[in-house]
C-alpha cells in the first residue's frame, strides 16, 4: 500500500478578477465536497482561495490581469491524516509568502496604529496549515494546504 | 451582499451586513459602508451575523469604518450573535482587539452609550 493516496486533481481556470474569484468559491466549494472534505476545512480554504485570488488581482499588475489564473484542487489520505491541497498559478509579478518571517505576524496595537494592509497574508497564514511557494516559467506557483484527521 | 441602517435613539446608529463578505463583495459596500459608519460623530454598531463570509477586504472595510467614527469623535462595536466564521475570522486577525465584538445586541448598544 502506498503512503499517502491522492484523489484525483481537478482544475478550473478563471480570469483574474473579483467576480470570477466569486466564481473560483462555487467550484472549490462543490469539488471539496465530491471529495467528502468537512465544511469545516471549506470555509479555510475559501478564505484562503479569496485572499490568494485577491493578491493576485491586486499585486500581480497587468500581466496578472491579461493572463488565466489556474486553480488545481485535490485531497491526500495518509496515515489518517487527510489533507486538502489547493494550487493557485498566475502570470503575475513574482511574490513568495514563504519569505516572510516564521511565527506569528504582528497585532497592531491600537486602532489609530491599525494598518489596511498585510491583512490578507495574516489570513492565508491562519487559516492554512501548511503554505508552499515555486516560481516557475514566469508563473507563480503557490500551493496551500489544509488538514484534518478521520475524526474531525 | 446588502447592507441597511437604522437610526435609534441617543445617537446610535445601526448597520445591518448580510451574505457574503468577500472580496468582490467587500467592494460593493465599502462606500456606501463608509458613509453610514464614518461620516459624522455617533456611536455605531454594526451586525455582522448574517455574514457569511468575512476577507481581508471586508475586515479592511470595518477597520477604516471604525478609524472614521473615532477621528469624528464617535466608536463603533461589532454584534456578531454567535456567528461562529466572522468570530474566528476577526479573533485570528487581532480586529476584535481593535474594535470591541459583543454576542448580545444590548451589550453592543450598552457599550456605546456609556
Amino acid at each position: 500500500m502506498p503512503a499517502s493516496v491522492k484523489q484525483s486533481r481537478v482544475e478550473l481556470t478563471i480570469h483574474a478578477d473579483t467576480w470570477d474569484a466569486r466564481r473560483a468559491s462555487v467550484w472549490l466549494e462543490s469539488a471539496a465536497l465530491a471529495q467528502s472534505v468537512p465544511a469545516e476545512q471549506i470555509v479555510r480554504l475559501d478564505h484562503c482561495l479569496d485572499e490568494a485570488l485577491a493578491n493576485v488581482i491586486k499585486h500581480g499588475g497587468d500581466t496578472a490581469r491579461a493572463a488565466a489564473v489556474v486553480l488545481q484542487f485535490c485531497v491526500r489520505r495518509g496515515q489518517g491524516v487527510f489533507t486538502a491541497e489547493l494550487m493557485v498559478v498566475d502570470e503575475g509579478a513574482a511574490f513568495d509568502p514563504s519569505v516572510l518571517p516564521e511565527g506569528p505576524m504582528p497585532k497592531p496595537a491600537s486602532l489609530a496604529e491599525a494598518s489596511l494592509g498585510g491583512l490578507g497574508l495574516l489570513m492565508i497564514r491562519n487559516f492554512s496549515d501548511e503554505l508552499s511557494y515555486r516560481r516557475s516559467k514566469g508563473r507563480n506557483h503557490l500551493t496551500i494546504c489544509v488538514s484534518w484527521t478521520a475524526a474531525t | 451582499m446588502a447592507i441597511r441602517y437604522e437610526d435609534a435613539n441617543e445617537g446610535v446608529r445601526h448597520i445591518f451586513l448580510s451574505g457574503r463578505l468577500d472580496t468582490a463583495g467587500s467592494e460593493q459596500i465599502a462606500s456606501e459602508f463608509a458613509s453610514l459608519a464614518g461620516s459624522e460623530k455617533r456611536g455605531v454598531v454594526v451586525h455582522l451575523s448574517d455574514v457569511t463570509f468575512l476577507s481581508s477586504m471586508g475586515i479592511r472595510a470595518l477597520i477604516a469604518g471604525a478609524k472614521a467614527q473615532q477621528a469624528q469623535g464617535g466608536r463603533m462595536v461589532l454584534h456578531v450573535a454567535g456567528n461562529d466564521v466572522v468570530s474566528r475570522t476577526l479573533e485570528a486577525t487581532g480586529i476584535d482587539d481593535l474594535i470591541p465584538m459583543f454576542e448580545d445586541d444590548d451589550d453592543a448598544e450598552r457599550a456605546l452609550l456609556n
